[in-house]
């Protein structure tokens, strides 16, 4: 055959025709080539033939065959190759060394034709009768590729969740199901892929969507697996349509700020209710107080009389206030303990210092049994120094005669628990019967009609308590027996 | 001499009762209405106390307290919150923000005097040896 002849066999020649020298070098490149491979004659010619086509992982393989060819002739196989855009592609080869007419040196000729479409059938044939079956009896899309991208088998999940009929996906690009923007990128991953398949929990991707037949697209989450079969190595997906649960992770969000944004109108709401209460409150107690300082002019016995039951009133209108704000910040989790090392000992003192005046002016005595080295406790000094005040001043309130009792102790459990202490107000007041015991802790609770004489209580005082105690990690309790006296232990562990 | 106070307070009742407790202990009171009033009458009269409430028309307490502060005469002037925003954590914000102190209402009529008195200098404090040295209030001040 003349030149001029070989050259145009060679032109038409679908395969690729290539040359290159012993070192690697090409010196031909086909069209067929160029079709094959993606590279244009002027870029392939001159270059390493490795670097151009053969993917990392099959270059030994690669040189196996070229020193095949050199030694006997001539060799014949099926490879894989890499194409311009990173794709890979199947090709059946045969490789025969030549010796080159004008330079006398030795040539290597490989004729390469591709087989990508024709395997991802033959493969397509045999996954699908190994794994439909396997594959039919998941929730989940499942799409088996081949290395080249092409999918040899979809089950009916993912052809319904990608809109196509039955059987339709197979031997079609992966990259298909695909959004555009994503694809360049994808053809480099799944080569990497490739060379070092891992498997990928769902979800362990970025935000992912797919692509349906008509064009719309829904969010998916894809676990990667590889699979080796004695033909080739796969790469199973699994697809799951996440829609819905996006949906309602949005929806959860939405209702999250809503919920956020309610929740500080009310704090703004609760500060100016707070603030409009206490401004015509400050004219009624400070008026009154003027009058009773005798500022204005003297008072008569019945004016004097009158204008401290408007100030006491007034004086419990601003607790049954402070009070209120307070249930509801404890009731909204507003409440913000301050943990510290607190000397138990100096709060029990202090608050006996601070009431004993009320106590004696009633005839009460106020005992206090404190042990010698002081009692430290990691708490909130604020809300239990609130506590045993609210149950010091209840004790005070409904006693008569006799005396108040604060007992400070650690309290001995009997196993290793944490650290817990205990404060015990006794009185020797008229008690509760077990009856209204039960109630005793709700708000604005009133327990036996000799109780409702005390005039100063908010109804909240023990239901503010037990909620502080609760918020420490401890409680109050109550042991009480009608015309016996009543003891309320606060106990709180170390926070 | 006595002090001179400057009340800024938009509410009439509450005006009048710290005016009242104000003059009975024999302190000259000024007053005023709103915040912006209130910044320039203490310009005007330069007073040895402000007593401020916080929330107001127009001009608010902070308002207040930052044009005072950034006045070339006014800065150094003692000002104190007068405020019926008392929940945890508004004392210190009112602190935090510059004022010399804070005062929660509703105010105790016993010993408003005694706290308020704290930022005048001891020679402006009128002395209240007995109660019956109280002067009664007059309607110039």
């Amino acid at each position: 055959m003349k030149p001029e002849a070989a050259a145009l066999v060679l032109g038409v020649l679908p395969d690729a025709v290539i040359v290159w020298t012993t070192l690697g070098n090409v010196v031909h490149w086909s069209d067929g080539a160029r079709s094959v491979f993606g590279y244009a004659t002027s870029e392939a010619v001159d270059r390493s033939i490795v670097e151009l086509i053969v993917p990392d992982d099959q270059a030994d393989e690669h040189h196996r065959m070229v020193n095949e060819t050199i030694v006997n002739g001539g060799a014949i196989c099926e490879s894989v190759r890499r194409r311009k855009d990173g794709s890979l592609v199947y090709v059946d080869v045969s490789v025969k060394k030549f010796v080159d007419a004008d330079t006398g040196e030795l040539r290597i000729l490989s004729v390469e034709k591709d087989v990508t479409h024709i395997k991802v059938l033959r493969d397509s044939k045999l996954m699908d009768a190994r794994f439909r079956d396997l594959l039919e009896s998941t929730p989940d899309g499942i799409v088996m590729a081949n290395p080249t991208g092409y999918i040899v088998l979809a089950n009916t999940q993912a052809e319904k969740l990608f809109g196509y009929t039955e059987g339709e996906l197979r031997g079609k690009p992966v990259d298909m199901l695909l959004p555009e923007r994503y694809r360049h990128a994808h053809v480099g991953h799944r080569s990497q892929y490739f060379l070092q398949p891992r498997k990928r929990a769902m979800g362990s991707g970025l935000d992912l969507s797919g692509l349906r037949k008509d064009g719309t697209e829904f969010p998916i989450e894809i676990s990667l697996s590889p699979l080796h079969t004695e033909e080739s190595a796969f790469v199973l997906s699994a697809i799951r349509d996440i829609s819905e649960r996006k949906q309602i992770q949005k929806e959860l969000q939405d209702s999250n700020a809503e919920l956020a944004r309610a929740n500080l109108a009310k704090d703004h709401f609760l500060a100016n209710m707070s603030h409009e209460l206490r401004t015509p409150l400050n004219a009624i107690i400070g008026f009154t107080g003027t009058l009773l300082m005798k500022l204005p002019g003297p008072l008569t016995e019945e004016q004097d009389k009158q204008l401290r039951t408007v100030q006491n009133s007034g004086k419990h209108l601003l607790a049954l206030i402070n009070d209120l704000l307070d249930v509801t910040k404890i009731e909204s989790g507003k409440v913000e303990l301050n943990r510290e090392l607190v000397d138990c000992n100096a709060i029990v003192e202090e608050v006996a210092a601070t009431l004993r005046p009320q106590a004696e002016s009633k005839g009460l005595e106020l005992l206090l049994t404190v042990p010698i080295m002081p009692l430290l406790l990691h708490t909130d000094r604020r809300a239990l120094s609130q506590i045993v005040i609210n149950l010091t001043s209840n004790a005070i309130k409904f006693s008569d005669y006799g005396h108040v009792h604060l007992t400070l102790k650690q309290h001995t459990a009997s196993d290793n628990a944490a650290k817990t202490v205990e404060i015990a107000i006794a009185d020797t007041g008229i008690g509760i019967s077990d009856e209204d015991q039960a109630k005793l802790f709700g708000a604005f609770s009133r327990v036996n009609t000799s109780r409702q004489k005390a005039p100063e209580g908010t109804g909240l005082g023990l239901h503010l308590s037990q909620k502080l105690a609760h918020a420490l990690g401890g409680k109050v309790v109550c042991r009480s027996e009608l015309g016996k006296g009543s003891t309320f232990v606060v106990a709180v562990p170390e926070i | 001499m006595r002090a001179r106070i400057l009340i800024i307070e938009d509410n009439a009742a509450n005006l009048e009762l710290i005016r009242y407790l104000l003059e009975s202990s024999g302190y000259e009171a000024l007053v005023a209405t709103d915040g912006l009033e209130g910044v320039a009458l203490a310009r005007r009269e330069m007073p040895d106390l402000v007593l401020c409430d916080l929330q107001m028309p127009q001009l608010d307490g902070y308002g207040v307290l930052k044009q005072l502060r950034a006045d070339p005469i006014c800065h150094g002037l003692p000002i104190v919150a007068v405020t019926a925003f008392s929940m945890r954590g508004d004392e210190e914000r009112v602190l935090t923000a510059g004022f010399d102190g804070y005062l929660s209402k509703p105010i105790d009529p016993e010993i408003f005097i005694t706290q308020i008195e704290v930022f005048l200098p001891a020679g402006l404090r009128v002395r209240h040896d007995s109660p019956t040295g109280r002067r009664e209030p007059s309607d110039h001040g």
